[in-house]
């Protein structure tokens, strides 16, 4: 009787779960891309747009998008996420994220899908631009798919050049000439500023990354590229570096004091209240859509080399995502990394699209020959270096970012700072040294 | 009363003064919500122009209709919506019934609960944020409107506040109902809770105004866009990774998502003041 | 109203029981016991959680959890961020609940005699509490702005500069504790008003007919009066500051350099961006040593407020 009675149950349940889940009917496999915005709520709309055609190109696939904010907080997400067994099928990952959660474990290679596809690695990663290897490949196997990408720009407010008396055709090349030129667009009104020549935006993970590509372009490097235990904080290029940016505030007073988040350096800009900025080309749309005035971008000024750290996302596959749901997420991957989507996608961010052959479409083309800016920016690339990325990247940068924000505000030398940073730095990758490189036969 | 206000200036600061002062700091108390109802209808958005406070532009909807447009206000309007009174619906049970047991009934251990009740009021569940997420997670709620309710389902404030309404209540009035007959859920439900009502409203006011509110744990358990709240949904706006903000936009969807409790407050106003009151403790 | 809910707990004792013990205890355990299941899902179990977790942590990298005594406690104090963050959190808890308290007295008593215009100047404060905490920042956001924003917009007017509200570590913790202040003192000044009621008019009327001017009034008639109001919501604002931070995730993210850092944000930033589970376990733990220091210290005030002892 009871046997009975849990029968009909069950099976008014089972029968109750067919008439409720459409994509059981359908044989849908669903999987959920989750993706931070860059800049703001269209970009939103934006890849609800690409979803909607992938949906539709791919009737047995439904991908949903899930928005989970900022580039850290999409970290955060997608470890609650699986730590919750939920992981998503896909996910945008900060570029310079994947090391840290390939030594956590957290998401797969794929090598095998790019195997199934008939391709070895380098043929697959050979489609996208040389300076986006590095933060995808790990350990010679294939973490991430290059999604979108950046690097820091120099943009100036040529209407500011011209008031001053400059060619609004010649920008600042060196470090030098940025000097030079900031002093003469800095206005005071007395001892009070009105108008800052120079501004770097300098909060938590945007600091960092300027930070970077001032190092950078003085010569130096930021971490270990091979090895996720080691950062070069306490270094001259980087001590040159900081000092540079240390004395733009008080030495010759062309860059206000403090920290300024990358909304407030481009307010400032778009509001005329800073004449120059380096800012992500992930942001060239905002400021080509919302500047009413004429401005030209440049290479990050260099001291002793043009070299910039790339930015942006990749498309990774977290761990737990398996059989029909991995090859969904595969076909997505594959779908929004392709030429012509990924080429739709920088023109609508400003972003690079990473893949080489978007750049030979008819598309990219017109669009680069009515937007230089946008060509500018891509030609920056030949110059770029991967992104920083160590073990426990976040707490790592926010070390030095903690510093850099001291020396902005005047209370530590920049050589104090980076000391500091270096020992803080090393203490929190101490546990990984010590089980990879200090990790040593003991007999 | 007042005497207190009126009463003649012999001291160092008159009473006069103080009133004037406190004009002023009014003014600067609506200051914000001066500058978002400029900057909503302010066609700009971004630039020079957008922090004065005296509109100087033909008042458009642009803002609105962009906010409106970058997030599914609705939807967020009624998941906030679900997940407040939602709360409130299991908060009533609850306290309910527990309010009687500490009002009306004697049992060993009634100060052990009395306490173990209290603890509640400092061990928030914002407070215990980690553990909480695995717990949600454990019972396969996360990523639900019900993960995001569960934690509150019980209040420690609601249930003192309905044992000293129920106390208030004489006692005749039960036992002449026990006389007819009626059981525990009859008495509490027919004498106990219409008597109460001014209590469980001014609980229900601040529950709902406290939830309505809420952005930490929801940000923390709600992953799907489609379950997002109203405080969840607008953060998205402020928080970009490499962009910058549009000021006006900024401005109409923080009035877009403050605008239901503020309009529930200019129409019962008394209400509202009661509650908050008499609340104490959200 | 609140008069009713400071008094009922004097007004009415214990009554005795009627029913026999055993069935009214049957039926106690009955009425709480939803109560108490949640309670314990969601207040002591996680707490367990967090003591075993204190104890726990990532001995291999990559690895599982594995026992680690108390080097979780050793490493939590010996992080310059956590000292940071305690620091800040007393700063901030003195720094907005007293001067909240002043001010909400000081409107209660300017507004406590009933009239349109005062009512309208109540509603006025009572505003901001009703605005999530989270719009409240995106507002203040603005306010803040450097160079562009609503404060230096005007003070350029007057061709004063102002300092860098939230990127300077001098200044951005008072930042923040501007927008907590005026988000607050609001809804503290509705329990002045209903503590101004119980104050009797003829006290007054006696202090001036002895002469004493308003600072004396308020010294020894108002403060005497007002004091369990005062222990009230001194504790629930101190409840306040360390339960509410998402102000801090909107406007700095507890930067720069760690300035604007509470004991909830490090708490939050230890176990979801750091990753590790045992450090902000540990810090969980003497957050709620230090939540249970104030309930504790105030027990009396809660205990009266809640009606359960007499005065």
């Amino acid at each position: 009787m009871t046997t009975t009675r849990r029968t009909l149950l069950a099976g008014a349940a089972l029968a109750a779960s067919f008439a409720l889940s459409p994509a059981f009917a359908q044989g849908q496999t669903e999987i959920e891309l989750f993706f931070p915005v860059p800049v703001d709520g269209q970009l939103a709309r934006d890849m609800a747009t690409l979803l909607k055609e992938f949906n539709e190109k791919n009737p047995s696939i439904k991908a949903t998008p899930v928005y989970t904010g900022s580039y850290d907080e999409t970290l955060i997400k997608t470890r609650a996420a699986m730590k919750a067994g939920k992981p998503p099928a896909a996910v945008i990952m900060s570029a310079n994220f994947l090391l840290d959660l390939k030594i956590e474990g957290e998401i797969q290679p794929m090598d095998a899908l790019i195997k199934a596809d008939g391709k070895t690695n380098d043929q697959f990663m050979g489609q996208f631009f040389d300076a986006l290897h590095g933060n995808a490949v790990l350990d010679r196997q294939v973490y991430g798919v290059p999604f979108h990408n950046s690097t820091p720009l120099l943009y100036v407010n040529t209407d500011h050049l011209k008031e001053a008396g400059l060619d609004p055709d010649k920008l600042p090349a060196n470090w030098e000439e940025l000097v030079t030129t900031a002093k003469k667009l800095t206005r005071r009104d007395g001892d009070r500023v009105t108008r800052w020549g120079m501004m770097m935006p300098s909060n938590y993970d945007y600091g960092g990354w300027i930070l970077q590509a001032l190092t950078h372009s003085n010569g130096g490097q930021w971490f270990n590229v091979d090895y996720g235990g080691e950062v070069y904080y306490d270094t001259p290029s980087m001590l040159g570096a900081l000092t540079f940016w240390s004395d733009l505030v008080s030495k010759h007073k062309v860059h206000p004091a403090g920290v300024q988040a990358g909304g407030a350096v481009s307010s400032a800009f778009l509001s005329g209240q800073a004449s120059m900025m380096l800012l992500s080309t992930g942001s060239l749309t905002h400021i080509r859509t919302n500047a009413k005035f004429p401005y030209k971008v440049a290479f990050v000024p260099k001291n002793v080399k043009n070299e910039v750290p790339i930015g942006g996302a990749s498309l990774v596959i977290p761990t737990g995502v398996e059989g029909e749901r991995r090859k969904a997420a595969w076909t997505l991957i594959n779908w929004m990394t392709s030429p012509e989507k990924s080429g739709w996608w920088s023109r609508a961010t400003g972003y690079f699209a990473p893949n080489k052959a978007a750049y030979d479409t008819a598309e990219m083309k017109a669009f680069i020959e009515k937007n230089p800016d946008a060509g500018i920016a891509v030609s920056q690339l030949a110059f770029a270096k991967p992104w920083f990325a160590t073990y426990r990247t976040v707490p790592v940068r926010k070390a030095i970012e903690d510093e850099l924000a001291a020396v902005l505000s005047a209370k530590k030398t920049p050589k104090e700072a980076l000391v500091a940073a270096q020992k803080q730095a090393d203490e929190i990758m101490r546990p990984y040294v010590e089980q990879t490189a200090l990790k040593l036969p003991t007999n | 009363m007042s005497q207190a206000s009126t009463g003649v200036a012999t001291g160092e600061v008159s009473p006069k003064l103080g009133y004037a002062a406190t004009l002023l700091v009014a003014a600067l108390w609506m200051v914000p919500f001066l500058w978002m109802l400029v900057a909503a209808f302010n066609p700009e958005s971004i630039g020079a122009g957008m922090a004065s406070l005296v509109p100087s532009y033909i008042p458009t909807l642009a803002n609105f209709r962009e906010a409106w447009a970058s997030a599914d206000f609705p939807r967020y309007g009624l998941n906030t919506t679900i997940i407040s009174l939602g709360i409130l619906a299991v908060q009533v049970v609850t306290i309910t019934l527990a309010g009687y047991a500490f009002a009306r009934l004697e049992f060993p251990g009634r100060t052990l609960c009395f306490y173990l009740f209290l603890l509640q009021l400092m061990l928030a569940p914002v407070v215990l944020i980690v553990p909480n997420l695995t717990t949600i997670a454990r019972l396969g709620l996360y990523d639900t409107l019900l993960g995001v309710m569960a934690p509150y389902f019980v209040s420690a404030f609601g249930t003192f506040l309905m044992r000293q309404a129920f106390r208030a209540i004489p006692r005749e009035l039960e036992d002449a109902a026990l006389i007819d007959g009626a059981g525990v859920f009859q008495r509490i439900g027919f004498i106990y809770l219409p008597l109460a009502r001014p209590s469980l409203v001014a609980f229900s006011i601040v529950s709902v105004t406290a939830h309505w509110n809420e952005f930490l744990w929801p940000l923390m358990v709600i992953n799907s866009p489609d379950l997002r709240p109203l405080t969840v949904g607008l953060a998205s706006f402020t928080r970009g990774a490499e962009g910058a903000q549009a000021w006006g936009v900024i401005a109409a969807g923080t009035l877009l998502v403050s605008a239901p409790l503020l309009l529930a407050f200019a129409l019962f106003q008394r209400a509202f003041v009661n509650s908050f009151v008499s609340s104490g403790i959200k | 109203m609140a008069q009713a809910v400071f008094t009922a707990g004097r007004t009415s004792a214990w009554s005795a029981p009627r029913w026999r013990p055993r069935q009214a205890s049957v039926l106690a355990f009955a009425l709480l016991a939803p109560s108490l299941l949640f309670l314990a899902l969601f207040t002591y179990w996680p707490v367990a959680q967090v003591l075993w977790q204190s104890m726990h942590g990532q001995i291999r990298v990559g690895g599982p959890q594995a026992y680690v005594g108390l080097d979780n406690f050793q490493k939590l104090l010996a992080d310059a961020a956590f000292r940071k963050a305690l620091v800040n959190n007393l700063v901030y808890a003195l720094g907005t609940v007293i001067p909240s308290l002043v001010l909400a007295l000081g409107f209660a008593m300017a507004l406590v005699k009933t009239t349109r215009v005062n009512a309208l100047f109540r509603a006025l404060f009572f505003l901001p509490v009703l605005i999530p905490l989270v719009a409240a920042a995106s507002i203040f956001l603005f306010l803040f702005l450097p160079n562009v924003g609503l404060i230096d917009y005007h003070l350029a007017k007057l061709a004063i500069s102002g300092p860098n509200w939230l990127g300077d570590p001098d200044i951005a913790l008072w930042s923040i504790m501007a927008l907590t202040i005026w988000k607050n003192a609001g809804y503290y000044m509705l329990f002045f008003l209903a503590g101004l009621q119980a104050v009797p008019a003829d006290a007054y009327e006696a202090a001036i007919l002895d002469g004493a001017g308003p600072w004396q009034r308020l010294r020894y008639v108002t403060l005497p009066y007002l004091k369990p109001t005062i222990g009230f919501v001194l504790v629930i604002g101190l409840l306040n500051v360390v339960t509410q931070v998402d102000h801090v995730f909107v406007l700095t993210k507890g930067g720069p350099s760690d300035s604007t850092n509470l004991l909830l944000f490090y708490v939050y930033q230890q176990a979801v961006e750091n990753y590790d589970a045992g450090r902000a376990a540990a810090g969980t733990l003497v957050m709620l040593a230090l939540l249970l220091v104030v309930t504790a210290s105030s027990l009396r005030t809660l205990e009266r407020s809640f009606g359960e002892k007499e005065p």
